[in-house]
């Protein structure tokens, strides 16, 4: 056996140098337990000798979120709808998006977002450490954020009233009389620009005499038909309806485009009016909504980006849409020329923007009153996209910050209390013994805690429990060794011999139990939820060092020590024999 | 030298163990466990009051006019408040949320969420499943190692009823732990975890470690004291490894007792049902495990006479 076979002749040399690797490992483990010691040392050093030696990392240790507070969501995506080949991707792809918003819109440094895959569900685990508004993250993470381009409704809600399409036809009956007394006017020889200051009832173009602006065929076909047929300066004989009144109209001039139409190069005509409001059934009844849906949405954002506006400085969100988006974007604000199309973010306005001329080349702002945070946020939302596939959250566990930290000083103020407690037991019963269990006790656990910081254990709760349990587990070794050595110094043994036996006795007792200990983890840390894995990785590494302080360090500063007393020693030893040493002496 | 005549009460040990394993046996199957939340789906909030802490009737009639009808409140520390209900969506939390801050809030009296868990039937049908696997598994791998480690042993026991009485021990403690929480389930509303399947698995582990310690030594004394009595070597065996067995079970117990008492209520019950399992593992391995041996024994060779 293993043991059996280190017992055999060490030289007091090698036993020093052993014993001085074990300080070595003790001091560096500590160091790197508590680097600002160590840091500060290292920079004392540098300074003096001026000589570039690095510092330790001065990271803390990773603790878990029940004990620096934070959220714990578990999403289901609901699969149903996309082939089974196609699962495993578009969840990763949920995992992605919920990945981009929560670092990008949460600002979360560390966010864990993993996929897991139990029986037929797909899940998202979103560990959100630090985080103290959690519902806002919830909504961050589990609503597309939906921008969409809405147009103004013209469909009332319900058909009129006998008695309100009374009041609309008596209105629309002064509305053609007014009409036919500026008719009349205009053609008895008024100048047009008094026609239009004394009848146009269109504040924005009464206050321009009348001018409308430049006009296509999209809004105002009727006047666009007219004003082809007939010269600059030529004022409409007749009046002309359009989709919101009674119009007399003169034309000013005519200008080119660039786009070509059947008949050679299309125009635009410079048009002005005097305008006779006729009411339509949705100026008595409102639409249901005052808008409607276009179907343009960001689903057909190719990109956006947050610019400045180069006069104004404004912040807002430039959005470039797609190849689909750029014709719906384009047909919808040849419909709206002159009237507003309203951007709705997550169901809410947050910009409505006047149609000032068609957008052809798929390119919008949002100029809302973003702060810059604000139009970053938006921007990264609508870039980080949809969600492949909805999510639920089926699960949810938040901690507080101030009950975390609570949980981390009493767990840390139970852990010293047990060691300080185990410590001066072991003193108190096994005495010399007892201290260098101590000795060896105070090296595991640092040992340990390095390990922990080393490899990156997260310590939660639960790990730190475990870290706690496993200090008993350290010292059942140490216990059974002594127990056998009290045996060994009963039946007349030397100290030194009683001790290689003691140790080699205790070994398969120590073996089995410690490898039956790590069964019971190794099933744990498959099982495999948070508080399960904390306890039984920090359990399981407390065994495997315990293994190594108990048995190696233990010995070792045995061996060194025990030459100091007496062959058969004293009373330091439990189960010393004060008889025996006189008959044994020779 | 330590010489308790264990062996020769056999009967008594046997008894009063198969006394304890029977009433916690009905203990469970009559109250049963309360399961918490994370076996059973639901949702779990932590609020303390700054100030002024509303009574239990208060909370209970702001969460019954918002059709929280099974909501159970608790008193938690001076301050504070348990909820639980069913399981709850994030806009059904913030609703109750709301309301109770529009309730008790002033500006001197803020109410702050500590903690909030809410499980979905999916999860806790999970975390259900995979405790039984692991309480199988756990058992399975002690099983077989048992059988491994004392594979060379086989007279005068075949070394599967040693595995076999090392289960026998387990199951003891095993029972205990749940009798005693089943008791505390009706009497104090204690709910059972994933911390204390946890716990439950760790018991295991150590009632097992003890157990070996036990039977490794009489093992031991089995391969140089052939001659001897059975039943004497076996007692002989439990008085060697008696102190250590106490000790051992001392020191694990002191830092358990300081995670019972100053670790803070989230680990309160998880350090409460390691203390029980293993105490009940150092016992039952002395109590039970060894006489149990030896009682192993005397059948073996009742038989061949």
């Amino acid at each position: 056996m293993a043991v059996r076979h280190q017992t055999k002749s060490i030289s007091r040399e090698q036993l020093k140098w052993r014993v001085f690797s074990i300080f070595l490992l003790t001091v560096f483990c500590l160091l790197l337990v508590f680097p600002i010691y160590a840091n500060k040392g290292i920079d004392w050093v540098n300074k003096k000798a001026n000589v570039g030696l690095p510092n330790f990392p001065a990271s803390g240790f990773n603790l878990g979120l029940d004990l620096q507070g934070g959220a714990h969501l578990i999403y289901q995506a609901n699969v149903e709808s996309i082939p089974d080949s196609d699962r495993t991707a578009s969840v990763e792809g949920v995992r992605d998006v919920i990945e981009r918003r929560v670092r990008g819109g949460l600002g979360v440094s560390e966010p864990l977002v993993q996929t897991t895959k139990v029986n037929n569900d797909y899940r998202i685990i979103v560990e959100l450490p630090g985080i103290t508004d959690v519902n806002t993250a919830i909504k961050m993470i589990g609503e597309t954020p939906i921008l969409e381009f809405k147009e103004e409704d013209d469909k009332p809600l319900r058909p009129l009233t006998a008695e309100e399409t009374k009041e609309m036809n008596d209105f629309n009956a002064k509305a053609q009389t007014k009409a036919q007394a500026a008719l009349l006017a205009i053609n008895g020889g008024m100048e047009f620009a008094a026609g239009v200051a004394e009848y146009s009832e269109e504040e924005r173009s009464k206050a321009n005499a009348g001018v409308l602006g430049l006009i296509d065929d999209s809004i105002f076909p009727e006047f666009y038909k007219w004003a082809s047929d007939h010269a600059d300066g030529e004022v409409s004989k007749e009046l002309i309806k359009s989709f919101d009144g009674l119009n007399i109209i003169k034309r000013i001039s005519v200008q080119d485009t660039e786009q070509q139409s059947a008949s050679g190069t299309k125009k635009i005509y410079q048009i002005a009016r005097i305008f006779i409001k006729v009411k339509q059934p949705i100026d008595i009844v409102p639409p249901a909504e005052q808008w409607k849906t276009t179907g343009l949405s960001g689903k057909q954002l190719k990109k956006t980006l947050v610019t400045q506006d180069s006069r104004t400085g404004q912040v807002q969100v430039s959005l470039q849409f797609g190849d689909e988006g750029t014709q719906m974007f384009a047909d919808i604000t040849k419909r709206s020329v002159g009237k507003p199309i309203a951007i709705f973010l997550d169901g809410s306005p947050i910009s409505v923007p006047v149609v000032n001329e068609p957008i052809l080349n798929g390119s919008a702002v949002i100029s809302g009153s973003f702060s810059l945070q604000d139009a970053k946020l938006l921007s990264q939302r609508l870039n980080s996209g949809a969600l492949p596939v909805p999510v639920d959250l089926i699960s949810q566990q938040k901690v507080g910050a101030t009950l975390g930290a609570d949980s981390l000083a009493k767990s840390f103020k139970a852990g010293l209390a047990g060691l300080i407690a185990v410590i001066i037991f072991m003193i108190l019963y096994y005495r010399l013994p007892g201290i260098l269990a101590g000795v060896a006790l105070v090296i595991y656990a640092s040992v340990a805690l390095a390990i922990f910081k080393l490899i990156g254990v997260t310590l939660t709760l639960s790990g730190i429990a475990g870290f706690i349990l496993s200090i008993g587990v350290a010292v059942d070794a140490n216990i059974l060794v002594f127990e056998r050595l009290k045996e060994e110094l009963k039946s007349g043994k030397t100290l030194r011999s009683g001790m290689e036996e003691a140790f080699v006795r205790a070994w398969p007792s120590i073996r089995d139990s410690n490898v039956s200990a790590l069964i019971s983890c190794a099933c744990l840390i498959w099982f495999g939820t948070g508080f399960v894995k904390g306890f039984a990785v920090t359990l399981a590494i407390g065994v495997l060092v315990s293994m190594f302080t108990a048995i190696i360090v233990t010995r070792t500063i045995m061996r060194l020590v025990l030459p100091w007393f007496k062959e058969n020693g004293n009373w330091a030893f439990l189960g010393h024999q004060k008889k025996s040493v006189e008959s044994q002496a020779k | 030298m330590i010489n308790i005549p264990f062996i020769k009460y056999t009967k008594v040990w046997i008894v009063i163990s198969a006394l304890t394993v029977i009433t916690c046996i009905i203990l469970f199957v009559t109250l049963g466990l309360k399961l918490g939340i994370d076996f059973t789906g639901g949702s779990l909030m932590e609020l303390t009051f700054s100030k002024n802490v509303p009574n239990i009737e208060q909370m209970q009639k702001v969460l019954g006019d918002l059709h929280q009808k099974n909501a159970v409140v608790q008193k938690l520390g001076d301050n504070g408040y348990i909820i639980r209900t069913e399981f709850l969506n994030e806009d059904q939390h913030q609703f109750i949320l709301s309301n109770l801050r529009a309730e008790f809030e002033s500006s001197d009296n803020q109410i702050h969420e500590e903690n909030f868990q809410t499980i979905g039937s999916a999860i806790s049908t999970q975390l259900r499943e995979r405790a039984i696997w692991a309480i199988v598994l756990v058992n399975l791998g002690i099983i077989i190692y048992v059988a491994y480690a004392f594979r060379g042993v086989s007279r005068p026991v075949a070394s599967w009823k040693y595995g076999f009485l090392v289960i026998v021990a387990l199951i003891h403690d095993i029972m205990l732990v749940v009798g005693i929480f089943a008791l505390l389930g009706h009497f104090k509303g204690v709910e059972v975890d994933i911390g204390f399947v946890v716990a439950l698995l760790t018991v295991l582990g150590y009632s097992v470690t003890d157990t070996i310690v036990v039977y490794d030594r009489i093992r031991e004394n089995l391969t140089h004291h052939s001659a001897q009595n059975f039943a004497e070597m076996v007692n002989m065996g439990l008085n060697q490894t008696l102190m250590r067995s106490l000790n051992t079970t001392f020191i694990t117990l002191l830092p358990l007792f300081a995670l019972y008492f100053l670790g803070g209520s989230t680990v309160h019950n998880f350090a409460l049902a390691l203390i029980i399992g293993i105490a009940s593992g150092a016992y039952s391995s002395v109590f039970i495990a060894s006489p149990l041996l030896v009682l192993a024994q005397n059948w073996h060779f009742g038989k061949k006479a």
